[in-house]
């Protein structure tokens, strides 16, 4: 047989079965098909799942995972209290709504379509209304392939869309650094390997496909208008050959995979093109650069990106991920041959769904929260080690922006996005979602020495603050209650309350420091550095 | 095994395609990032138990990045149209004769294993840097590891508090050589065996005790979070919490070793006879390094040595330094009785070109160049292998990248041709093709 029938017919096996499954749920209830496909792995493998997590574990959960920040006292108890029983259904509702849901998506998506990077270049992206553009896009939920496409054409027809040009902007003219942040960033793939020879394990990534993608966005050119900056393209040029590891060229077409290559006359070997005014129109925007007629960002944006199947599968892996503490194909921004899906039925229906559905973002980030797998306890269950059966909740490390809000929420009761702790811990913990969890010896250096983390706790002692909440306590044990409850959102155990009690009487003598050392030694340790 | 490699991706382990994801996430943080990366990389993996006592061997590499001259150091060709305006002298080798801008290694060459014989392909910084380094020239997109994280693998030990490989630099530029710096050094070994940055400007951020809290509160305090975390860590069975105590773990036993990276706490004695110049003060901390507990420091500078233009008044400053370093390194590793244990190498990615140029500097030159070395496995007051009287080229006993690094791990007792173990790679060996150690310089 040969391969492509096999494949047809696995797909043919894969749909019977799937249609089986999920028909009937699909509309009903969206959760149900998640449930129904992980279970029905479990059940394949013998796995028995984690226990669905308490509403204590919950709702820490699920503040950290929609809202990028652990939930204070009051809105624990709230949730504590809420005797309905979907009151898990309408918080999720409630967090997916909230502006602190923005700005905790605006946080994660920076990083993961732009990168890391230094406060000064922070504030371009604010300044130039990048940042805007990223909270607007998940305030007003806009489809993501509008989204996508907006950042790819770069080419905003009002003022409240300016900010869509930085993605390419911001790379300031490295057309190769902008073929390499596209892949992973709209396709979940990443095309590195593929400068300098067809990926080697990846077969279906050639090195024309690199270069091809390097292509459509080559005639484009950073521009500073009285509009503000914006990105160019030229009618001509961006014609060349790249060679193979054996030194054959190839011509540089627009080609990318899984889409058909786009035509465009090449000049003659020796021919000059000539630039003119009428290969371009008029910008629909005064000032704005012209446009060409035949632009390669545009022809990339209609007829690449807009129906590759990639761009709805990679959000709703990357998505995943982002709830399930690793994608349904892991690497998540590695969604190619070598890297097969543990769920393929569900990946196939998920991502079906996401584009039926108007590329919904917040409806399948509730969606996945909704779901039993979500809701699991994090304690791995025994006997059960392979975290891509999703038998128990995945701890992750909380990003820069998670911690320092919650730290600030936890020592002071409020929080700024602009504190100057964020960008302390912006600069210190850099993943956002690391392909597994491994914690350098810095980031212990940077808990246990750094002067702006410790003098940030020693300092929150005004009006209503932990530290002067804490000092103010009868006694020590009612610190150590008080402490548990603010950082750890639970009560604390006999155990934990004598050990903290016991600290503290060996340093009356300086108090105030002493109960820095314990805030310190809550705020440093595995239960406040994890979403579990 | 499994978990070294878990991190590096199937991509193709490439240097740029391993390090890009964390660049792209550093952004333009790079420089200043990256040797908190690789620092804190050393130490990510837990001490593995089964660990044995190594051989207790230890490497010093003086990095003369941008490639010193032969004729003015190892090979001098006086009274040609080719050696310069520099005398040669003799030397306490009957026979033997080096450039006159080196009067004390003149007196030691008992000591040392002088290579007058390399020849070498790549003649360009990066590329010689990358075949220099790393023992043979690259098969992309594979990355073998840098000379200092194999010797760290095999002879590290990786339960010490004391980084096992230092990179000691006091130059964080260096046109091709800091473009080398931010690119993948450990390879297909992973990044706990790329090297601790420091040296000048490079330092361990967040090492030092804050005053605000005693020591003994600093390690009481320790002692409460852990009670804390290990309780987390034990409950959920979580392998990110094992990973985040382990960290933590090691914090103390670091922070003890901050003074061995502080160079105002070396004698001024020590520091006046090894010379002001960064380089030289650099040398000795690695010195002190090794005494201390690591297993390789390569010392650099950027890159001062590419002398294209005005190669012999360059030359004339930056050779006597070198001079005294080794010198004064040898005498001490010597008296300390660590001489027998410690390879000391010093050497640059080529040599410089017989002839002038018209800004009257030497160009690159992979043709026929000159390295030296002493120490652990070493024969000393040994001269292997002769260029022609012109030093265009080399007449005797010929020495690629190969044949040096297969030298250099016998020194050091590690299996030159064993074969790694890459699950999903090719087949690759320590030292490729068989090439056969110098016989003549090994001890």
């Amino acid at each position: 047989m040969s391969a492509i029938v096999c494949i047809a017919a696995w797909i043919t096996a894969v749909n019977c079965i799937f249609d089986c499954v999920v028909s009937h749920a699909a509309d009903a209830q969206p959760a149900a098909v998640i449930n129904q496909q992980l279970s029905a792995r479990w059940k394949r493998d013998h796995i028995q799942p984690a226990d669905r997590c308490s509403d204590r574990d919950f709702v820490r959960r699920v503040y950290l995972d929609l809202a990028g920040r652990i939930p204070t006292v009051q809105e624990t108890t709230e949730f504590l209290n809420d005797g309905r029983d979907d009151r898990r259904n309408r918080l999720i509702d409630t967090l997916l709504a909230s502006e602190d849901h923005v700005q905790h998506f605006a946080d994660l998506f920076d990083a993961l379509l732009m990168g890391r990077t230094d406060d000064s270049k922070y504030a371009e992206r604010v300044k130039h209304g990048w940042r805007d553009y990223l909270e607007t896009a998940f305030r007003e939920n806009r489809p993501w392939n509008d989204v996508a496409a907006e950042i790819l054409l770069a080419r905003p027809d009002d003022k409240t869309q300016r900010g869509a040009v930085w993605f390419l902007y911001e790379r300031n003219n490295q057309h190769q650094a902008i073929a390499e942040s596209i892949a992973p960033a709209f396709f979940g793939i990443r095309i590195e390997c593929a400068q300098c020879h067809d990926h080697m394990m990846v077969d279906e990534i050639k090195q024309e496909h690199y270069w091809g993608l390097v292509a459509f966005f080559n005639r484009s050119k950073n521009e500073n208008t009285p509009n503000g900056p914006r990105v160019a393209e030229s009618a001509i040029g961006g014609f060349s050959e790249f060679a193979n590891l054996t030194g054959e060229s190839s011509p540089n077409r627009l080609a990318f995979l899984q889409t058909e290559t786009i035509d465009e006359r090449r000049p003659e070997k020796d021919e000059k093109q000539a630039d003119s005014d009428e290969l371009y129109v008029p910008a629909s925007v005064s000032d704005d650069p012209r446009v060409p007629k035949f632009s390669r960002r545009e022809q990339f944006v209609t007829n690449v990106l807009q129906d590759h199947p990639l761009l709805a599968r990679s959000m709703v892996n990357r998505l995943w991920a982002i709830l399930m503490g690793r994608g349904i194909v892991h690497p998540y921004d590695e969604i190619d041959s070598i890297h097969p899906p543990s769920h393929p039925e569900l990946l196939d229906w998920l991502s079906e769904d996401f584009a039926n559905n108007g590329f919904d973002v917040r409806r399948l980030t509730g969606m996945i929260a909704r779901s039993d797998a979500y809701q699991l306890d994090s304690k791995r269950p025994d006997d059960v080690n392979d975290p891509s059966t999703f038998a128990w909740y995945l701890e992750r490390p909380l990003t820069a922006e998670q911690m320092a809000r919650s730290i600030q929420l936890a020592m002071r009761g409020t929080f700024q996005n602009d504190a100057t702790v964020v960008s302390s811990f912006r600069a210190q913990f850099l993943d956002v979602l690391p392909d597994q969890v491994e914690v350098p010896i810095a980031d212990a250096l940077y808990f246990s020495n750094n002067e702006k983390l410790i003098g940030y706790i020693r300092e929150s002692k005004a009006e209503g603050q932990l530290m002067q909440q804490l000092i103010g306590e009868a006694s020590h044990r009612s610190r150590a209650n008080r402490l548990i409850e603010t950082l750890f959102g639970r009560e604390a155990t006999k155990d934990e309350i004598k050990a903290i009690v016991k600290y503290l009487k060996q340093r009356q003598d300086r108090m105030p420091d002493a109960i820095e050392q314990v805030v310190w030694s809550l705020l440093a340790g595995a239960e406040f550095r994890f979403n579990h | 095994m499994q978990k070294r490699f878990g991190r590096q991706r199937l991509t193709c382990g490439s240097i740029d395609h391993t390090v890009h994801r964390r660049l792209f996430l550093q952004g333009s943080m790079v420089g200043g990032v990256s040797s908190v990366a690789s620092f804190s990389g050393l130490f990510s993996i837990p001490a593995l138990a089964d660990e044995t006592k190594k051989a207790g061997k230890k490497c010093i590499l003086l990095w003369l990045c941008g490639a010193p001259s032969q004729f003015e150091t190892w090979d001098p060709k006086p009274g040609t149209e080719t050696g310069g305006p520099f005398a040669a002298i003799n030397t306490n080798l009957p026979g033997v004769q080096i450039s006159s801008l080196m009067p004390k290694c003149a007196t030691i060459m008992d000591k040392l294993a002088v290579i007058r014989s390399m020849k070498t392909t790549p003649s360009e910084h990066f590329q010689g840097i990358d075949a220099l380094t790393r023992g043979a020239t690259p098969r992309p997109p594979f990355t073998r590891p840098i000379l200092g994280s194999v010797v760290a693998e095999q002879l590290g030990q990786l339960d010490s508090p004391v980084p096992q490989f230092v990179l000691l630099d006091p130059c964080p530029e260096g046109n091709e050589f800091k473009a080398f710096k931010a690119g993948n050094w450990a390879g297909w070994l992973g990044a706990e065996y790329g090297p601790v940055r420091a040296g000048g400007s490079y330092s361990i951020p967040n090492i030092d005790r804050l005053d605000s809290i005693s020591e003994s509160d600093h390690e009481d305090r320790e002692a409460l979070r852990s009670f804390f975390s290990r309780k987390y860590e034990n409950d959920h069975r979580s392998a990110a919490a094992a990973s985040h105590n382990a960290a933590f773990n090691r914090v103390k036993g670091l922070m003890s070793c901050a003074p061995l990276f502080d160079l105002e706490n070396l004698p001024e004695s020590d520091r006046d006879r090894y010379g002001r110049g960064a380089f030289a003060q650099h040398a000795l901390q690695a010195r002190h390094l090794i005494e201390n507990g690591s297993t390789f420091v390569m010392v650099a500078n950027g890159m001062p040595w590419d002398n294209h233009v005005y190669q012999h008044e360059m030359h004339q400053m930056l050779v006597p330094e070198l001079d005294n370093v080794i010198f004064q390194l040898i005498a001490d590793l010597n008296e300390r009785g660590m001489l027998d244990d410690t390879l000391v190498i010093a050497m640059g990615e080529f040599g410089r070109t017989p002839w002038l140029n018209d800004a009257r500097g030497r160009d690159h030159y992979p043709n026929a160049w000159s390295l030296a070395m002493a120490g652990a496995g070493i024969q000393g007051g040994v001269v292997y292998g002769a260029t022609d009287p012109l030093g265009f080229d080399v007449i005797d006993g010929e020495v690629d990248q190969r044949r040096l690094f297969a030298t250099i791990f016998s020194a050091l007792g590690i299996d030159p041709h064993a074969e790694y173990n890459l699950p999903g790679l090719p087949t690759f060996h320590r030292v490729e093709d068989d090439a056969e150690p110098i016989r003549e310089v090994l001890a």
